[in-house]
């Protein structure tokens, strides 16, 4: 199984935001995809990127840091970035790492950013 | 001369001119020439000035010959004349008369006459102070078609012209006419016939024309260059056949051709050409061109029959050599690509240059202690590959010769050696055998490419032509340097593969501890399954030392990623953690110690989950025995402790990720272990290397349940073998374990049984 059929992103306006919604796992193999989606989004009428992780059944390391990329990116051009909640999996993942206390988690994509 | 004198006007003096000038007419094919004599005839029996006008089909008259007794005379006129030419449209007589096509007989004319057809005033002064008096003015007709006029003209003392002469001047001018028009005829075909050869002979393509019988019987310039003739004599002067015998013909798939298979012949025997390719060559210098030859009929108008053969030879030697040498490189591309075993590779590669480039390839390396190996060798011919085995067993070159494959391999320069002979032969070999050997191989054509890496020549390709063979030329030269450099990579990555492999195994093994030490009162084991091919250095690692009064620590961690960066990070933790903890740092700070490495680590973002554990010596209670523990966790799964029960929890508390964000909060979190617990700390390649939905996950806590009872590297065994099945054989991440327990049934320093399970490797513990 190749990269691209095991991880997916799309691109989706929201609320003021662009929503990247990634669908499988989130790993070595699919975390420069996550980077190549942010790369090509037209970013002109977002205040923020949301990343949807609910259909992110399993991250690694890998791919916690490609998370990280994308927020220093996304900060860095002063906008604002949230997630929303992953698998059990992921969560637990971003507790053991205490990540989860450097992300502003949404409970949906288009809820009120902070 | 003329045979007729002014005044002798004997019989039959008129058919003597006629006569005359039938046979002065047919001198000369020339028309400047022709006019000049038709001119020349009249005078001085017919005529005191004699003008032939020629009409250019302009509206002027161009060409213009005069003729007098008087050279002043026929001179003035002529050079008036091409000041003032005739208007055609005008009324001067000669005019008149090629307008019409009819003569005038003009018997008297006055002055005033005279200046009514003057061209200019100039013109009538000339005519009046000349005497023109009387003049007849034929016209030049041929073929129904007027060219020009003829006039003859008597000046004042001489006799008027009668209508008898103005027939006799009429049949001249008609004989006259004839002449000149066959002689602009033939002008004209000339300067067609040079124009054509002209064309031929300037043709980038080359042209030969052959008849029936065989015979060249023209070749342009191009042609002669193409086939490495001479001259255009030596082509047409051969026989038929003899021509073709100086060459080696051959199709493109290297059958020899023969004369009969030539479209020319083709073509004569009536049968259906196409143009056909051909790879010829010279056998006199062995020089080889690719060739289209099209071979077109011409034909005999009357008879039909095909007369000669005009053969278009086009030069595709560059295109066909190109393609040539694409479609090698591809094919030594891919049996380059084929293989990591470079010997056997350089075979397939030596075999495929001796067939398409040269009749013979070796392949020479730089081995160890700069001795020139040979690795590869092939010979079309069988009996000249033992032969060149035999000089590579008995003349191995060395290093330091002066010139061959030992001075591409110093210089990296590629070297080609066009002719070589007894004497260049006997200049390199060092013996009487040698040379023997070397004359026996026959090379003609020599080229040595360097097998050049990025940054060094690690040996050479050789290509030799014998005497028979195709010529090595530039092109060759360059198609060989480009398949050095391909097997050099090739070569270098075959090397650097190998290298690699065992570097990743020592690498690997410095990046652990190679067994571990006796913990008293504990039994220590641990696991490490990298992932992967053997020449990944994975980020897992562990370690078990001696900690500040009388403690020890164990410690585990992941790198993130894999390859040299994540070795050298986890070569970093290990040794960071190690220098720490040998200094007394608490173990919260041991892992900001890290973090803070991580962060000034280029490249950026290279992260590190770690999981150290403080063990205290173990206390004798009423129960039995325990130990207290504690736990820092930097982003790392919490350790387990399994109880007898079989159920296990999970204890410490999450702390932050090294490398990543700012700031590191980590937690001490104190535990105990009793005697009949294990301590198991692991990465998360045992938990996640079946991952979720493709692969049933594995339950960890059942493997272990079932293992407990087992001793502690029995155990650790179990769980891994539990970790890879459930990645279905192929784990993608490392995984490494290390558990510990309190020594069962013995008291703390008591000694006993060695309680470190060994890793198994070969080398003595080095580490205490």
């Amino acid at each position: 199984m190749s990269a691209d059929e095991r991880f997916r992103v799309a691109a989706r306006p929201g609320r003021e935001r662009l929503i990247l919604e990634l669908q499988g796992e989130l790993d070595m193999a699919s975390a420069d995809l996550l980077g190549d989606a942010l790369a090509g989004a037209n970013l002109a009428n977002s205040d923020a990127v949301v990343l949807d992780l609910g259909g992110v059944s399993f991250a690694d390391s890998t791919g916690l840091k490609a998370i990280f990329r994308v927020r220093k990116l996304v900060n860095e051009g002063g906008r604002k970035f949230a997630v929303t909640r992953g698998s059990p999996q992921v969560q637990r993942l971003l507790g053991l790492t205490r990540l989860d206390e450097h992300l502003q988690t949404l409970q949906t994509p288009d809820d009120e950013l902070d | 001369m003329p045979a007729v004198e002014r005044g002798e006007r004997r019989p039959g003096w008129a058919v003597a001119l006629l006569v005359e000038t039938g046979a002065t007419l047919s001198r000369s094919l020339d028309p400047a020439t022709t006019m000049s004599e038709v001119a020349k005839l009249t005078i001085p029996a017919l005529a005191d000035l004699c003008v032939v006008d020629l009409a250019n089909g302009d509206d002027a008259i161009g060409e213009i010959a005069a003729a007098s007794a008087d050279p002043d005379l026929a001179a003035g006129l002529e050079e008036l004349r091409s000041r003032f030419p005739l208007d055609i449209q005008g009324p001067h007589p000669v005019a008149r008369v090629i307008r019409t096509g009819e003569p005038e007989l003009l018997a008297e004319m006055g002055p005033e006459s005279l200046r009514s057809f003057a061209q200019a005033s100039e013109h009538a002064r000339f005519m009046i102070a000349n005497g023109y008096r009387s003049a007849i003015v034929a016209p030049l007709t041929a073929r129904g078609r007027t060219l020009g006029a003829l006039s003859t003209i008597r000046l004042a003392g001489g006799e008027t012209y009668d209508p008898d002469d103005l027939e006799l001047v009429c049949e001249l001018a008609r004989r006259a006419a004839l002449a000149i028009d066959n002689a602009r005829l033939f002008s004209d075909l000339q300067t067609a016939e040079r124009r054509l050869q002209a064309v031929l002979e300037n043709l980038a393509e080359a042209i030969t024309l052959v008849d029936r019988s065989g015979r060249t019987v023209f070749a342009n310039e191009a042609a002669l260059t193409l086939l490495g003739l001479e001259s255009a004599d030596a082509l047409v002067d051969a026989k038929p056949g003899e021509v073709m015998s100086r060459f080696l013909v051959l199709s493109e798939s290297g059958e020899e051709l023969s004369l009969e298979e030539m479209p020319a012949r083709r073509l004569f025997r009536g049968e259906p050409v196409e143009p056909l390719l051909v790879r010829n060559i010279v056998r006199a210098t062995g020089e080889e061109r690719w060739i289209i030859v099209r071979a077109s009929p011409i034909v005999d108008p009357r008879s039909s029959r095909v007369m000669y053969a005009a053969n278009v030879f086009e030069d595709v030697t560059e295109v066909k050599r190109a393609q040539l040498a694409e479609g090698f490189m591809a094919q030594a591309s891919r049996v380059l690509a084929s293989s990591m075993d470079y010997t056997e590779t350089l075979g397939r590669v030596a075999k495929l240059a001796a067939g398409d480039l040269a009749d013979w390839c070796a392949v020479d390396v730089l081995g160890e202690r700069d001795r020139i190996e040979r690795v590869a060798v092939y010979h079309r011919d069988p009996e000249k590959l033992a032969l060149a085995e035999q000089l590579d067993r008995s003349y191995r070159p060395a290093l330091e010769d002066p010139v061959g494959v030992p001075e591409v391999i110093r210089t990296g320069q590629a070297r080609l050696f066009n002719d070589i002979g007894e004497h260049d032969l006997a200049k390199y070999a060092r013996d009487a055998e040698h040379l023997r050997l070397l004359t026996e191989m026959g090379a003609r054509d020599v080229i040595i490419v360097p097998l050049a890496a990025a940054t060094r020549t690690l040996g050479a390709i050789t290509l030799v032509s014998s005497r028979h063979g195709r010529r090595l030329g530039d092109a060759d030269l360059g198609v060989a340097v480009r398949l050095g450099r391909r097997a050099g990579i090739a070569v270098e990555s075959a090397r650097l593969y190998t290298e690699r492999s065992r570097i990743a195994r020592v690498l690997q093994r410095a990046l652990l501890p190679d067994s571990l030490p006796e913990v008293p009162g504990f039994e220590v084991a641990a696991r490490h399954r990298p992932a992967g091919e053997l020449n990944e250095v994975g980020g897992d690692f562990y370690d078990v030392f001696p900690y500040r009064n009388d403690t020890w620590m164990l410690l585990i961690g992941d790198v993130c990623g894999k390859g040299p960066e994540a070795a050298s990070v986890t070569a970093l933790a290990r040794h960071t953690l190690r220098t720490a903890a040998m200094l007394g740092t608490p173990p919260a700070a041991m892992l900001e110690l890290l973090h803070d490495a991580l962060r000034s680590q280029e490249p950026e973002g290279q992260m590190c989950t770690v999981c150290l554990v403080v063990v205290d010596s173990p206390e004798t209670h009423v129960e039995g025995k325990r130990a207290r523990l504690r736990i820092a966790l930097a982003g790392h799964p919490r350790p387990l402790i399994v109880e007898p029960a079989g159920r296990s929890r999970a204890v410490g508390e999450p702390g932050t990720i090294l490398g990543m964000v700012d700031p590191v909060v980590v937690n001490e979190a104190t535990v105990e272990l009793d005697d009949a617990e294990t301590l198991l700390l692991y990465t998360d390649g045992v938990t996640d290397a079946a991952r979720s939905r493709t692969q049933a996950a594995l339950d960890l806590e059942s493997v272990i349940a079932l293992a407990r009872e087992l001793a502690l590297g029995e155990m650790l065994a179990a769980v891994e073998a539990a970790a890879v099945t459930s990645a279905g054989g192929q784990p993608q991440d490392d995984i490494a374990l290390v558990a510990l327990r309190i020594a069962r049934g013995r008291s703390a320093g008591a000694g006993g049984p060695p309680a470190a399970a060994r890793r198994g490797l070969e080398s003595p513990p080095n580490e205490r």
